[in-house]
């Protein structure tokens, strides 16, 4: 684990634990609606004040907390064109399969690769320090998985274009 | 499987057993296809022992020109006794090329005899591809006796007079084209090519480098490969006028005197370099599938480790939970 990356994660675990204190409360908007009030952010004073912790200027988190969820939305580190196609493919690949994954949200917010929202019923079905784990766990493994797969891309093509080459012998 | 075969594994499997001492003769009708819109068509018109082997190539008109039914005839006519030759207006209808084996006739005493027509046969796609790349390599070999190759001058500038040398052009598939160009001192094969995919374009870019980079590496009897993505290279800027929209990709092959040495060596040069965009695009297609399925086993650990977050509580636990002091249960209302 690089110099930077450890006190990034627990920050970002540290703020996690914080923002994950979620009650039920119904929408004082609609009677018997229950939303995640992140999401429709009608009532104001339920909304905390939201927190962005940058590693640098390619990799951050944005962590809304409010009284019933918490959207947390990653940007995940992308130096060039490859990384790029990588984690637009695995994203697209997660969030379709975000039926599995409960918090996972489907669309990603504005500006960042992938989003989680936890919901005070997600809370009560799951261990809130296994959900802060999973979170943390996610975000190392990410970065691990697509620079292993760009690894095996150039690892790949050069294997490809030797054994084509040395046909010519 | 790394590397394509270049034979029609179909058709040789057809010949093979046709060939095969105890054949029962059955009717055939088989519509094989194989890369670059090539089409072939094994049936049985007439009598069940005789097979009609018919070939449809998108640019066979390319081909035609740059002596390719001479050249399948100096291959084919060997074979004369039972093995007859259908071209032009003779082929099948809707197809270029035919070829006519009576099964009945084959004189063909030895086995080797008969591999040997097996894959001549299955090779016919490479056969009819090879002729503008032989005509080219005599080309090569006739600059190289007027003017040769000066030896420090291998890897500089083109001589003057052979950049006037006419491209080849062959139209293989919808957009995309090869040429072949002669020198004096070397032969180069340019294949312009479409990614219709981003991802595949991003991707090729990675391979292409590699394809560049191998011989500098390492092989370095391969041929030269230069990659330009949007540039049309210099020797085909005569034939070739605009990229549009920039899509096209062009690979250029550096064939040297060392490919093209022994008659061996030439046709081992050609069926390679005529597969190279099979190759190409095969490859960029795995490695998609790779990182699919790796993503798929990814996938599956996370969702592992979000489970693990999951308070197990199952039915049973309920009720063993809600017990009264004397150790009698609740029973759920249903």
């Amino acid at each position: 684990m690089s110099q930077s990356l450890k006190p990034y994660l627990t920050a970002v675990r540290h703020s996690l634990n914080v923002a994950l204190c979620l009650q039920d409360f119904p929408s004082q908007v609609v009677e018997r609606h229950n939303y995640p009030e992140i999401e429709s952010k009608k009532t104001a004073e339920v909304l905390l004040n939201p927190m962005k912790i940058s590693r640098n200027e390619k990799e951050y988190v944005l962590i809304e907390p409010s009284i019933n969820s918490v959207r947390v939305s990653i940007k995940i580190k992308q130096s060039d064109e490859i990384e790029n196609i990588l984690v637009d493919k695995f994203t697209r690949f997660l969030t379709k399969r975000a039926d599995n994954f409960f918090i996972l949200r489907r669309v990603p917010v504005d500006g960042y690769d992938i989003s989680f929202l936890v919901t005070n019923y997600h809370n009560e079905s799951m261990l809130k320090n296994k959900l802060v784990d999973f979170v943390i766990e996610f975000m190392e493994d990410v970065d691990k998985e697509i620079s292993e797969m760009k690894l095996f891309l150039n690892a790949r093509a050069r294997y490809v274009a030797e054994v084509y080459l040395n046909t010519f012998d | 499987m790394l590397l394509l075969q270049p034979e029609n594994l179909l058709i040789q499997k057809t010949f093979t057993k046709a060939f095969a001492s105890d054949y029962e003769p059955v009717s055939l009708d088989r519509i094989i296809t194989d890369y670059d819109f090539t089409a072939y068509h094994i049936s049985t018109p007439k009598e069940k022992t005789a097979i009609l082997l018919s070939l449809n190539i998108k640019c066979w008109d390319d081909l035609v020109q740059h002596g390719t039914l001479d050249l399948l005839e100096s291959i084919y006519s060997k074979y004369s006794t039972f093995l007859s030759i259908l071209s032009g207006d003779n082929a099948e209808p809707g197809y270029n090329y035919s070829l006519y084996v009576d099964l009945s006739k084959v004189s063909l005493k030895t086995a080797e005899e008969k591999s040997a027509l097996i894959s001549e046969l299955s090779l016919l796609k490479r056969n009819c591809f090879a002729a503008p790349f032989l005509k080219t390599f005599a080309r090569y070999e006739v600059l190289a006796k007027e003017q040769p190759a000066d030896p420090n001058n291998i890897y500089g500038e083109e001589a003057r007079k052979s950049s006037k040398e006419p491209v080849i052009t062959l139209h293989y598939r919808d957009n995309e084209s090869i040429f072949i160009k002669p020198s004096n001192d070397r032969v180069t094969v340019i294949f312009s090519t479409i990614f219709s995919d981003e991802t595949d374009k991003v991707f090729s870019k990675v391979f292409l480098q590699e394809f560049s980079d191998a011989r500098r590496r390492s092989i370095q009897k391969a041929p030269q490969v230069i990659n330009s993505h949007h540039e049309i290279p210099l020797e085909i800027q005569s034939v070739e006028k605009e990229n549009k929209d920039k899509k096209k990709t062009y690979i250029t092959f550096v064939l040297f005197p060392r490919h093209l040495s022994t008659e061996e060596v030439k046709w081992n040069t050609i069926t390679q370099i005529e597969l190279f965009r099979s190759y190409f695009h095969y490859h960029i297609k795995i490695v998609k599938c790779y990182l699919h399925q790796r993503m798929r086993f990814r996938v599956q650990s996370f969702t592992k480790i979000l489970n693990r977050a999951r308070r197990d509580v199952s039915d049973e636990e309920l009720r063993a939970e809600r017990k009264t002091a004397s150790g009698r249960r609740f029973e759920a209302l249903s």
